[in-house]
């Protein structure tokens, strides 16, 4: 392990790291734009830049690009580095438009942060700023500022070396360079395509559903799981701090996921996760059920649990069809306290995929579009393709069933999130909390457990499904 | 393109395995010789050829002013507009041609013949200013040298 010295810290650096990558993983910061832990060294930017030691004298080079040697001596934070900094960032700005005011990067933004910590002045240019395109439409998701761009060329290096749709390149030349998509337009289809919102270093690419939506300091990360497939990536749900919530102005934004973004983690999804993960307020947000209903007729909460305990109590040979959304925790809890009441439970598949989505990669997308059926399956069979004849109640956990199909004759117990006419033709339907509700965990595919946090608070008519089965496994002696 | 494939496949043998990138370049001189311009038809063609993603035909192309998207005229005017030539009268032989020819730099008279470039330097600044036609270099021009050379062409 060479030993190297990084503003006179001794420092153990493994033999194939470049002394940037030894400086971080040594508590040392080292600035950087167009280097990315993930993708390849692109050498561009030049901010990393330090003066390396030796006996001869000392000179300026970047860190990125720079293996580790024996003994040798760098300065992170030298005058030298200082004044080649402070003039690299007024290159970096000089046709920069500085609109951070109206830019949804500010208060995220490297380039922000660089300016206050390394530069602090404005430009030394009088010469005017070449302008260049505003809003290019890179892809159906993204908006592209050419004026922010400081052609780090993270993007370009993502398509090529992550998501290998090779849909971004650079054009034309010097400060005429534009990234720009394929011709073929396939980065539209670039299932991973958002992720270049997050890794550019700057305002340049932008997310269209999250544009001017919200600024980023009144926000705050969640952390979650995606649930859109079997992989279970591991994800920030964004919405409102509480302190900066809205009264007057649009309450409803204070329950809203403003946006989604990765959260790393190695051991299932890197840092990345694909478009579908971006989308969680199209399957979270869909028109809630928040009414317990016997037949259709609205009724309490309690009056729904008596209800459905009854059923649970009358019934000679009742099944169970539990959701493969359902957390670690709930399933236990179904399978602790209901399970015995059952004479079959069975695992439901709750998504299909559907129509123009992509089914399967070999990279992160899985074909089971549910986040938990690998947790459900530990505790319960399959469902088979026909529910055993002579059922005479079914408790229907979750979306995906086709109530159509049940045991003719048989009574039904559903619990839903969402709005569907199957809700009142239940003969109990009792509204459930959702994962952005609740906190619990699902296991992934290849068994990795991932937790989940809450982010909004549930209405008081919609019940929680872990106190629900424990609600309902009491016997009707035990409530009198 | 598919005519010229005979040809790439004598450059190809000249680079390594794994780097048909780097024949992105002298194919497309070879096909804008052939053609005239590099026609949307022939990046297809060169990408399904080499197996390179079409991105990069795409910036190769952009990079190099001197590759075409589109046709032009029989005759290319490029006149250079660097330092040297500007100070020795570009400027205004570059009036005179727009004048003469009645289209502006980069583009190409009605009758298709003539098309209008100004350049970055041509590497001839001790003849300047330069004028090149098509593939020749017309050194020390002036208005009526300029029309003495247009004047006897088709």
């Amino acid at each position: 392990m060479p030993e190297i010295f990084i503003d006179g810290q001794a420092i153990q650096a493994e033999p194939d790291q470049t002394v940037l990558q030894a400086a971080l993983a040594n508590g040392i910061f080292i600035p950087y734009f167009c280097w990315h832990p993930h993708l390849s060294v692109h050498g561009n930017c030049r901010i990393c830049v330090v003066e390396v030691e030796a006996k001869g004298g000392s000179w300026l080079d970047i860190s990125c690009n720079m293996p580790v040697t024996e003994g040798m001596h760098v300065l992170t934070d030298s005058e030298e580095v200082r004044a080649q900094r402070k003039a690299i960032l007024q290159f970096v700005t000089l046709n920069h438009p500085v609109d951070c005011g109206i830019c949804d990067k500010a208060g995220e933004c490297t380039l922000q942060d660089y300016h206050f910590a390394y530069n602090g002045s404005p430009s030394i240019s009088r010469d005017a700023k070449v302008h260049a395109t505003k809003f290019f439409d890179l892809s159906k998701r993204i908006v592209l500022d050419n004026e922010r761009c400081i052609l780090c060329s993270r993007c370009v290096r993502f398509t090529r070396e992550i998501s290998k749709s090779h849909a971004l390149g650079i054009e034309n030349r010097a400060d005429h360079s534009l990234v720009r998509p394929a011709e073929d337009r396939r980065f539209d289809d670039d299932p991973y395509s958002d992720n270049v919102i997050d890794i550019c270093p700057v305002g340049a690419l932008l997310s269209k559903q999250f544009l001017y939506k919200a600024r980023v300091w009144y926000l705050e990360p969640t952390p979650s799981v995606c649930p859109g497939c079997e992989r279970g990536c591991a994800v920030q749900i964004w919405h409102r701090r509480p302190e900066w919530r809205l009264n007057a102005l649009d309450p409803r934004q204070n329950a809203e996921i403003a946006r989604v973004t990765p959260l790393e983690n190695p051991a299932v999804n890197g840092p990345w996760i694909c478009n579908k993960g971006r989308d969680l307020a199209r399957i979270f947000e869909r028109a809630r059920a928040e009414q317990p209903m016997l037949k259709g007729k609205p009724v309490e909460l309690a009056a729904a649990i008596d209800a459905a305990r009854r059923l649970i109590d009358e019934a000679r040979h009742a099944v169970a069809l539990v959701s493969n959304w359902g957390s670690n925790e709930e399933l236990a809890a179904f399978k602790q306290a209901l399970a015995g009441r059952f004479a079959a439970s069975f695992v439901k598949r709750d998504r299909q995929p559907e129509p123009g989505e992509r089914i399967e990669d070999d990279f992160l997308i899985r074909a089971d579009k549910n986040p938990n059926t690998a947790g459900a399956r530990a505790l319960f069979d399959d469902a088979p393709a026909a529910l055993p004849d002579g059922a005479d109640l079914v408790l229907v956990w979750g979306e995906g069933c086709d109530f159509g199909r049940l045991p003719r004759g048989a009574k039904t117990v559903f619990l839903g999130s969402y709005l569907a006419p199957e809700n009142g033709h239940a003969d109990v339907f009792i509204p459930v909390s959702i994962q952005t509700e609740r906190r619990g965990s699902y296991t992934n595919f290849a068994g990795t457990v991932s937790p989940f946090e809450p982010c909004f608070a549930k209405k008081p008519s919609v019940a929680d499904a872990e106190t629900l089965f424990a609600a309902l496994a009491q016997r009707e002696r035990a409530t009198a | 393109m598919r005519h010229l494939i005979p040809e790439f496949e004598k450059m190809k043998a000249r680079y390594p395995a794994g780097f048909e990138s780097s024949l992105v370049l002298p194919c497309l001189r070879r096909i804008q010789d052939d053609r005239g311009f590099v026609a949307d038809s022939d990046i297809d063609g060169l990408v399904a050829y080499l197996g390179v993603p079409r991105v990069q035909v795409e910036e190769v192309l952009s990079f190099y002013t001197q590759l075409r998207r589109k046709p032009i005229g029989r005759w290319h005017v490029q006149t250079c507009r660097n330092v040297s030539c500007s100070m020795r009268g570009a400027e205004r032989l570059i009036d005179h041609l727009r004048k003469k020819l009645g289209v502006a730099p980069g583009e190409t008279t009605a009758d298709g013949r003539f098309t209008l470039s100004t350049v970055e330097c041509l590497g001839s600044c001790g003849t300047a200013p330069v004028v090149m036609l098509n593939d020749a270099y017309h050194e020390n021009m002036s208005a009526e040298k300029v029309d003495a050379l247009l004047g006897g062409l088709e």
